[in-house]
């Protein structure tokens, strides 16, 4: 399989022009030379895509009810078929707006999307994901407010926590557990790890009677279409995971981050950023603007160092909500809480612990009276993967609109209680 | 009114009793081009001579201001923040920055004059 | 231009219809206003915007560092493999073993290429790979009790070095280019010293020349106890001819994005990796892969890790593409970098004469070539004229140290027919900024045409929002 579309012909013609007699006289500043390679032998088309395809077959698919930063939404057909477009697929940075219109306006949609969405006056163009996003979120934060420590409310997905205290730790930040007049900012996760969905106000208050910054963060945006938003709750800045939206599960990457603030912040926020414009005859286009926030002209006085964005996936987020539109989204969202509160109570009645007593969106946690582990194999047993252990023998369930009625009833079945 | 200073990092310095005022020259906005935006520092903050308390953002380009003695400021023109492009249309009266008061005013004495500064611009325009 | 917001469309049923939910009022949504479109308009709407978009697809995509190679489509469709794409990150190990064995296999795979004794796959991209280095040496010099603030970075280097550097609170010292385009070896003398933590470099640099100090700047670093971080932005040059591990590089980070072909997708995502040599395997971040009697598991337990940057194990999608990138190639990966050079070096012959050269040598995998003595402004205008032929700019303004610069890097996947095209069309547009400078002038000739960023900057408009 060879991507080098040069002929012996080609080759020595082009050696003549530059005046060497040979490739490896070209390469040979490149030192110390290696003496030996050892990776395999080159492969076809045909071999590669049965050694990948017997890579892929080794992992098991099962029905879905875990959650815990990673959703099994339903990803609609015409998304696949619209990024997959070379145009889209294999486009860069849109450095030269002229030539990059249909990237650069896809990614205003996303922003103004994810402002419909959230209730904020300004986002961004993607981050990595939601667990950089809310460190970005930090690093921005301790910027604005000359503040270093971060307060973090209980309940925040324990893998995002890990994320930050490494950010932290390495950009001289202090994960605390008092909001004082050190603190640059309040995180809270709505709803939290738990599921549980919790009213912002008394927090945020506490924190802008603080002088510091309160981020919302999000870890399955579908439920922001039945709860709401936290720019009506006075949210400083929220950042989130937009892996719900069309992107699949895929173990773990690439996911969307996402983060949108309020209009004074705009100025600070990281990463790319598209504006409208015109050109000098009055015809609107996008750019990429305010540049000079970005590390390649800030340089060492740039707040974040980032680069790359998520563009495909914000495109396919983009496309997710245009497909879904209102009325589908509250129906995924609607579909989502109602099969969690249904498999909740089914449990309920069979004897199992309900530890949510507050309103939750898509996940709950239940007590097990026998060993989590076990009921999480029994089910495995009937290909269906049962939730998250989190210790203390609790066990962290989710619901989609992808789990049928059958596929509930079957859980409740299996579980072994 | 006494004589601007200047700075070898192309900031005027205009001494109004016991205050100073800051800009940048016409040089400096011209080689930034388009500003479109500029942090200012939080009035009562102090800096030391050379430290940078001000960023300029130009479409292209991030310049650092930077303090020309120790001092703490006292007011910063919040009109920039609305409209940076005083600084290219005015950079001398109504593009000024910001005003400090000096710890020590003799530390002025150590900045360019006028004609200094010309020498300073006329040479790099080689 | 039509937004997508400015539909009102009945919507396509991709779920059933729902009943409403009783969340207590106070936390209810009372407007969600997204506009409702069939799918019939979405196709058009977004084809419509396909076409409005350059990629390698369409034609050659010279920016230089960017390695805009082509974009094998069979690694499209294995990574979208239900086995790959349908797996959740929490899934048991012991049923995940295919997706921990392309971890695991890219890692080795990474290890033999670069000789590094440990990689880590998390990164997102490859600035994220440079936080996390820049991170470890900050940690392994803490553990040491060894007091160094300052990173070195040639003049030449990209943003993030600087920006890396900074975020971590390290001191930034820059080091000039000298005449003959390497690191100036007796200005870096006066700044190697035992404060250093760090000496990163970018080779060849961008520049595109090979650092022909590399050799003393490796020896100085390591006297004075300084790590040497290689930014791998572009290994596209050697690959399977040299390695970094064996040109005195204690960590290098490579971008799975550019060297490893997976695809731009206009900005991201991008795959990041970091590569270090056995004294600093421990700082990794977690989860590490171990293989136990033939079976893969994750490891937590790792005190020295720096932490955790990914919320689950990095741009896994992109680990797949890039495995069956490395294995496709196998031992004949050097192919790949010896084209990806006389590609180059080819293009910058046909160049030569019509171009300002800033340093005049043989060129690894892209070049430098500037338009300073064409005019002031001129790079720019050459950009935009490149558009209406159907082509697309090089990187411009970059490296700030060439005034007028332009970057080019072709990469292996071009065609000499190709080249010669790009080359012709370059000579034509020079030649109408001689004769012709207005066409250049009001270049590129699409609608829109050149656009007012300054605008952009100063009246934000940066999101649609509803009529009130």
């Amino acid at each position: 399989m060879n991507y080098i579309p040069h002929t012996k012909e080609d080759i020595s013609k082009m050696l003549s022009v530059v005046g060497c007699s040979t490739v490896d006289e070209l390469v040979s500043e490149f030192k110390p030379r290696l003496s030996e390679l050892n990776l395999n032998n080159p492969m076809s088309e045909m071999e590669l895509v049965a050694y990948m395809t017997s890579l892929s077959e080794k992992n098991s698919q099962m029905k879905c009810f875990v959650g815990g930063g990673s959703y099994d939404h339903y990803i609609p057909s015409v998304i696949n078929h619209l990024v997959s477009r070379g145009e889209f697929l294999t486009s860069y940075t849109p450095y030269q707006p002229e030539a990059s219109q249909g990237i650069l306006q896809v990614l205003y949609e996303f922003q103004s999307y994810i402002c419909l969405l959230t209730g904020m006056d300004v986002s961004n163009a993607s981050l990595y994901d939601g667990a950089s996003a809310l460190a970005e979120a930090a690093l921005l934060s301790s910027a604005y407010t000359k503040r270093r420590g971060i307060f973090v409310d209980a309940g925040l997905n324990p893998e995002y926590l890990k994320v930050l205290q490494t950010y932290c730790d390495g950009t001289d930040l202090v994960i605390s557990n008092t909001i004082d007049e050190n603190t640059a900012c309040v995180i809270s996760q709505n709803p939290n790890f738990n599921g549980e969905i919790k009213n912002p106000t008394g927090l945020i208050e506490k924190t802008h009677l603080n002088n510091s910054l309160f981020i919302n963060c999000i870890s399955d945006p579908t439920s922001l279409a039945i709860i709401k938003p936290p720019g009506e709750f006075g949210a400083d800045i929220v950042v989130g995971e937009g892996q719900s939206f069309g992107i699949p599960k895929s173990f773990g990457g690439p996911y969307l981050g996402f983060m949108a603030v309020k209009q004074f912040l705009t100025k600070k926020l990281p990463g790319r950023i598209v504006g409208i414009t015109t050109d000098g005859k009055g015809n609107e286009g996008f750019v990429l603007t305010l540049q000079a926030r970005e590390q390649f002209i800030r340089r060492e006085r740039a707040t974040s160092n980032i680069t790359t964005n998520q563009t495909l996936l914000a495109l396919t987020a983009t496309i997710y909500l245009a497909s879904l539109g209102k009325t589908g989204l509250q129906n995924v969202a609607r579909a989502s809480y109602h099969n969690a509160h249904l498999l909740q109570e089914k449990l309920r009645k069979k004897g199992i612990d309900i530890v949510n007593t507050n309103p939750f969106y898509n996940e709950f946690l239940v007590k097990t009276p026998k060993s989590t582990e076990k009921i999480i194999a029994n089910l495995a047993e009937h290909n269906i993967f049962g939730g998250i252990d989190v210790g203390d023998n609790k066990l962290l369930v989710c619901c989609t609109e992808k789990n049928s009625l059958q596929d509930i009833d079957l859980y409740v079945k299996e579980a072994s209680i | 009114m006494e004589d601007r200073k200047f700075t070898k990092e192309h900031e005027w310095v205009e001494k109004v009793d016991q205050i100073i005022i800051i800009g940048i020259t016409e040089f400096a906005q011209d080689q930034l081009g388009d500003i479109v935006s500029i942090e200012l520092p939080k009035v009562g903050s102090s800096f030391k001579q050379n430290e940078a308390m001000a960023i300029i953002d130009s479409v292209k380009a991030s310049s650092d201001i930077y303090s020309p003695v120790d001092g703490e400021i006292t007011e910063t023109n919040e009109k920039l923040l609305e409209q940076p492009e005083l600084i290219n249309q005015s950079p001398n009266e109504e593009g000024w920055i910001l005003k400090m008061k000096p710890n020590n005013p003799e530390q002025l004495d150590s900045l360019l004059s006028k004609e200094q500064y010309n020498n300073l611009v006329g040479q790099s325009k080689e | 231009m039509k937004l997508i917001f400015e539909y009102n469309q009945a919507n396509t049923k991709h779920t059933p219809e729902e009943k409403d939910v009783d969340v207590p009022k106070e936390l209810k949504r009372e407007n969600l206003l997204l506009p409702d479109v069939n799918e019939v308009q979405i196709i058009r709407h977004y084809t419509e915007l396909s076409k409005k978009n350059y990629g390698i697809d369409t034609n050659l995509y010279p920016l230089g560092s960017c390695t805009m190679k082509y974009n094998p489509r069979v690694n499209e469709d294995i990574a979208k493999l239900a086995g790959f794409s349908n797996i959740h990150p929490l899934t048991p190990v012991n049923q995940a073993q295919g997706a921990l064995e392309v971890i695991w296999e890219l890692q080795e795979d990474l290890k033999k290429i670069t000789g590094m004794d440990a990689f880590s796959l998390q990164p997102a991209a490859g600035s994220q790979s440079e936080l996390l280095g820049i991170m470890i040496a900050k940690k392994y010099f803490a553990e040491k009790n060894e007091n160094r603030t300052k990173i070195i970075i040639p003049d030449s280097a990209h943003g993030t070095n600087p920006a890396t550097a900074a975020m971590c609170k390290f001191q930034t010292v820059t080091i000039p280019t000298d005449k003959r385009g390497n690191m100036d070896l007796d200005e870096f003398k006066k700044e190697i010293g035992s404060d250093v933590a760090v000496v990163m470099i970018t080779n060849p640099n961008t520049l595109g020349l090979y650092e022909e100090n590399l050799s003393e700047i490796k020896n100085l670093a390591k006297e004075n106890g300084a790590l040497m971080y290689c930014d791998g932005a572009n290994m596209n040059a050697f690959l399977g001819i040299s390695k970094p591990a064996d040109q005195g590089f204690d960590m290098i980070h490579l971008n799975l994005h550019k060297t490893f072909s997976t695809p731009h997708g206009g900005g991201g995502p991008g795959g990041g990796s970091l590569g270090v040599k056995t004294f600093l395997e421990d700082y990794l971040p977690v989860p590490r892969i171990k293989k136990e009697n033939n079976e893969f598991v994750f490891d937590c337990n790792q005190e020295k890790s720096v932490g955790k940057l990914h919320s689950f194990y990095g741009n896994f999608g992109i680990l797949v593409r890039a495995l069956a990138y490395v294995r496709s190639w196998g031992t004949d990966i050097q192919k790949i970098s010896k084209m990806a050079v006389l590609n180059a070096n080819y293009l910058f012959s046909l160049l030569k004469e019509d171009f300002d050269v800033p340093y005049d040598r043989r060129c690894a995998h892209e070049f430098v070539i500037s338009a300073k003595n064409l005019g002031e402004k001129s790079t720019i205008n050459i950009a935009k004229r490149i558009t209406d032929y159907g082509f697309h700019a090089p990187t411009i303004y970059f490296p700030l140290i060439v005034k007028e610069a332009l970057m080019i890097e072709p990469t292996e996947t071009e065609s000499k027919e190709t080249l010669d095209a790009y080359a012709n069309i370059l000579k034509i547009i020079i030649k109408e900024l001689k004769e012709e400078p207005e066409l250049l002038k009001n270049a590129p000739h699409t609608t829109p045409g050149r656009l007012d960023e300054v605008k952009a900057a100063r009246q934000l408009n940066l999101r649609w929002a509803p009529q009130e």
